[in-house]
């Protein structure tokens, strides 16, 4: 009885996190793009942001009217099997996060927006995402991708 | 009175003292995300991913660059509100204004708006011109002032479902930049936000 039991459990268990979707991705291997990337050595997360997201690249173009527009490409990772089981567990599916944008002259002095608020973003398991956005106005040369969890929006 | 009872009572009126506890007043980071949140309610947090996400698009588009090298001149139109809430759309065109006259792409005209002028002072300060009090070298001509290139207008729409206990608003911001030259839209952006809750089954 105790067995049967506690094989109903880890079946209502496996079936219930079998429910849960990945994305899946195809896309052309011969890129046409030509992306200048930005060097990703000072990409700066803790521990339970590495488990779940991976930053793949960061591009970066000057438009011809002098505004740097920044790109930030990052993917969930947490697609496995005990990795969704733990990401039902945990609430992290959708995996919920706020990013916001820093923008810097080339004095290296924070450049005040007319908003610069925290914005909310939810990635599925197995997705890549973009951070993008543009530069308030041409003086700004640099900038900080700032990234948090977003507990607010946690399933759980 | 046995010991379980005076317990029951006991955690009952601890209880009840701790529920009847508020919070104090309290100042919170604006840009932050410890603000309210209400499904049916457009909140600040709102009005600021609309404007944040709204300029991003409108930089990123460069309309607002002209071929001669002129600054742009942009009116605010009117925002029409089509939301079951009374809201002050300013609080979407005042950032956003802001934004582009940051951008040094373009400047915004306070004399003309959608609901009159913004600010009335450019025309009274020509009423000036019979007025003995002021030096008439001081008062400003007329037709000196500069006529709107674009106008900025759109439309605040929220749609409500309720199925339940799960209650749902889509709000969409829609927002359109208009060469008045041709009445032709060079810039359009719908920002949407969606809000969600489930009422829990005691309570409200």
């Amino acid at each position: 009885m105790k067995n049967l039991l506690l094989i109903t459990a880890l079946t209502s268990l496996i079936c219930f996190t079998g429910c849960q979707s990945t994305v899946n991705t195809v896309e052309n291997k011969n890129k046409t793009m030509k992306v200048e990337e930005v060097d990703t050595s000072r990409i700066s997360t803790d521990s339970f942001l590495r488990r779940r997201l991976q930053f793949t690249r960061v591009n970066k173009v000057e438009k011809a009217d002098g505004l740097l527009m920044v790109q930030v490409s990052a993917k969930n990772t947490r697609s496995g099997f005990f990795d969704q089981l733990s990401t039902w567990f945990m609430g992290d599916y959708p995996y919920q996060i706020e990013y916001r944008f820093s923008w810097f002259n080339k004095d290296g002095m924070e450049v005040q927006t007319a908003t610069n608020t925290w914005i909310p973003k939810s990635i599925i398991p197995g997705d890549t995402v973009h951070f993008k956005a543009v530069a308030p106005n041409p003086s700004c040369k640099d900038f900080q991708l700032s990234i948090k969890e977003n507990v607010n929006a946690r399933s759980r | 009175m046995n010991n379980t009872t005076y317990f029951f009572i006991l955690a009952l009126s601890m209880l009840m003292l701790n529920s009847g506890c508020g919070t104090p007043a309290r100042r919170i980071d604006p840009s932050s995300n410890q603000g309210l949140i209400t499904v049916d309610d457009i909140n600040f947090k709102d009005w600021q991913i609309a404007a944040e996400k709204g300029i991003n698009s409108l930089l990123a588009s460069s309309v607002l660059d002209r071929p001669n090298g002129r600054k742009t001149i942009i009116m605010i139109s009117t925002i029409k509100n089509s939301t079951m809430q009374h809201i002050n759309t300013r609080i979407l065109t005042d950032k956003i204004r802001q934004a582009i006259l940051h951008s040094g792409k373009a400047l915004t005209t306070t004399a003309l708006s959608g609901n009159g002028a913004d600010d009335t002072a450019s025309r009274e300060v020509r009423k000036l011109e019979d007025d003995d009090l002021f030096n008439q070298e001081t008062v400003q001509d007329h037709e000196t002032a500069i006529a709107p290139d674009m106008s900025l207008s759109g439309e605040i729409v929220q749609q409500k479902t309720v199925s339940g206990r799960n209650s749902e608003s889509y709000f969409v911001f829609h927002m359109a930049l208009t060469d008045l030259k041709t009445g032709l839209a060079l810039w359009e952006e719908n920002i949407e936000i969606v809000k969600q809750e489930k009422k829990p089954v005691l309570g409200w």
